[in-house]
């Protein structure tokens, strides 16, 4: 299966920052410095377990319900 | 001038307080952020400027060299003054024993109070956060981390230094010098505020993948499942026998878009190298080639200036790295000058704080 972290980025993006581009920006340099490049995962991205384990727990820190 | 930049090259405080007092005398000071030489007895130097500035609010760290407008300096206080018509409304507050525990909590909760909203909800485009930690504390990355997670406002600052020294660090706050402490202000800047942030590198299609590292030691063990030096080395193209002659110029970097988020090698331990903020494992960074401080710096400042029109004040949260680069080539002169025009303070920080701690960068908070 693949998409699936791709998918969590966008929700954890859209819902931290509201629809706002400066906010979803932001969030994604704090992701980016808590081990999470967005720019290296897209819709083709293999689901790994790893990965989207470390992002469950990165919404939980940036308080966003996934 | 709502902000005003002072400074004094006298080593007897009772002399600063009178010069930096003199400089201000016609001004309604509200509010002094002040950078001072680690050579001042740091419990003295605060007392006085508390004492001194009474009626205001007061902070700021010691330093590993100071700059004010035009001119990069050593042995110093420098302060940058606001009135009440610069600040629209700010609250600072201390964070101790940040080693063993880092909470923000407390300084969040009193925010709250203050602002009279959630820390969550505060307007990002309205209010920014200021901070300085004790320098050698070695946990600026979790407290970014932890005040990243709770607001979407951002807190700029730097790291304290002590001249080179590497032995204690402070920071000041109303009189009082903490060490193993954060100062967390937050500022509504009357006329609004922006944020150049700049660094003289270039990505070089080179990655290094951290495959093993203890990140609490900002240590990188193997890159690239080699030992660290190895692949450092190799993807320089280097013996690494040498490897540590090219920290400074091609440290590594996390890269997101056109951002580059420097992480800076200060030294090996045997094949492992220790940098000066952690890179967390699996974390791909990209090898970096140094350009040149003075002109990228020129740069950034003279496109914001073009853009907001005017820059009131600004604030340069600069590494010590940079200033070891600027003083090795002899650009601390022409450094200096990029902001003869401009009412300015900063320091020679031991680390940058901008969405995360970061390495060999200037974070610089401009009043519009």
């Amino acid at each position: 299966m693949a998409g699936k972290i791709k998918k969590l980025i966008d929700t954890i993006v859209e819902k931290r920052s509201g629809g706002n581009s400066t906010i979803a920006t932001l969030t994604k340099s704090k992701m980016v410095m808590k081990g999470i490049n967005p720019e290296k995962f897209d819709g083709n991205s293999p689901d790994d377990p790893a990965v989207i384990e470390k992002l469950v727990a990165l919404a939980k820190e940036l308080n966003v319900n996934i | 001038m709502n902000i005003q930049s002072v400074y004094s090259e006298n080593s007897n405080i009772d002399e600063v307080i009178g010069e930096i007092k003199r400089q201000l005398q016609d001004f309604d000071t509200r509010l002094l952020i002040y950078f001072a030489s680690s050579n001042y007895d740091p419990v003295q130097i605060s007392k006085a400027i508390g004492d001194s500035f009474s009626t205001a609010q007061t902070f700021g760290c010691t330093t590993a060299g100071e700059i004010t407008s035009g001119k990069m300096l050593k042995n110093s206080l420098v302060a940058m003054a606001f009135n009440a018509e610069a600040i629209g409304d700010m609250k600072i507050e201390v964070i101790e024993n940040v080693k063993a525990n880092c909470d923000i909590k407390p300084a969040f909760g009193s925010f709250e109070q203050h602002f009279n909203t959630s820390m969550a909800e505060l307007d990002f485009s309205q209010y920014v956060g200021i901070i300085l930690v004790d320098g050698l504390s070695g946990c600026e990355e979790k407290i970014m981390d932890r005040i990243g997670d709770k607001t979407n406002i951002i807190f700029i600052g730097g790291s304290a230094g002590d001249d080179l020294k590497f032995t204690q660090t402070h920071v000041f706050a109303n009189g009082k010098t903490y060490t193993d402490a954060a100062i967390l202000a937050v500022i509504k800047p009357a006329a609004g505020f922006d944020i150049i942030k700049t660094q003289s590198f270039n990505a070089l299609n080179k990655q290094l993948v951290a495959t093993k590292v203890n990140a609490e030691a900002r240590e990188i063990i193997e890159f690239n499942n080699l030992p660290a030096v190895q692949a450092y080395s190799e993807a320089l193209g280097i013996n690494k026998e040498e490897a540590d002659n090219y920290f400074m110029s091609n440290p590594v970097g996390l890269i997101y878009g056109d951002e580059i988020f420097v992480r800076s090698p200060q030294r090996l331990d045997g094949t492992n190298m220790i940098f000066y903020c952690n890179i967390l494992e699996g974390m791909d960074v990209s090898l970096l080639e140094s350009t040149d401080i003075v002109s990228d710096t020129k740069q950034a400042v003279a496109d914001k200036v073009k853009e907001l029109g005017k820059i009131s004040g600004l604030i340069d949260f600069h590494c010590i790295l940079r200033t070891l680069e600027l003083e090795q080539k002899g650009q601390t002169i022409d450094y200096g000058k990029i902001f003869k025009d401009i009412p300015t303070v900063g320091f020679s920080t031991y680390g940058e704080e901008y969405v995360g701690h970061i390495n060999q960068t200037s974070t610089i908070l401009v009043f519009k």
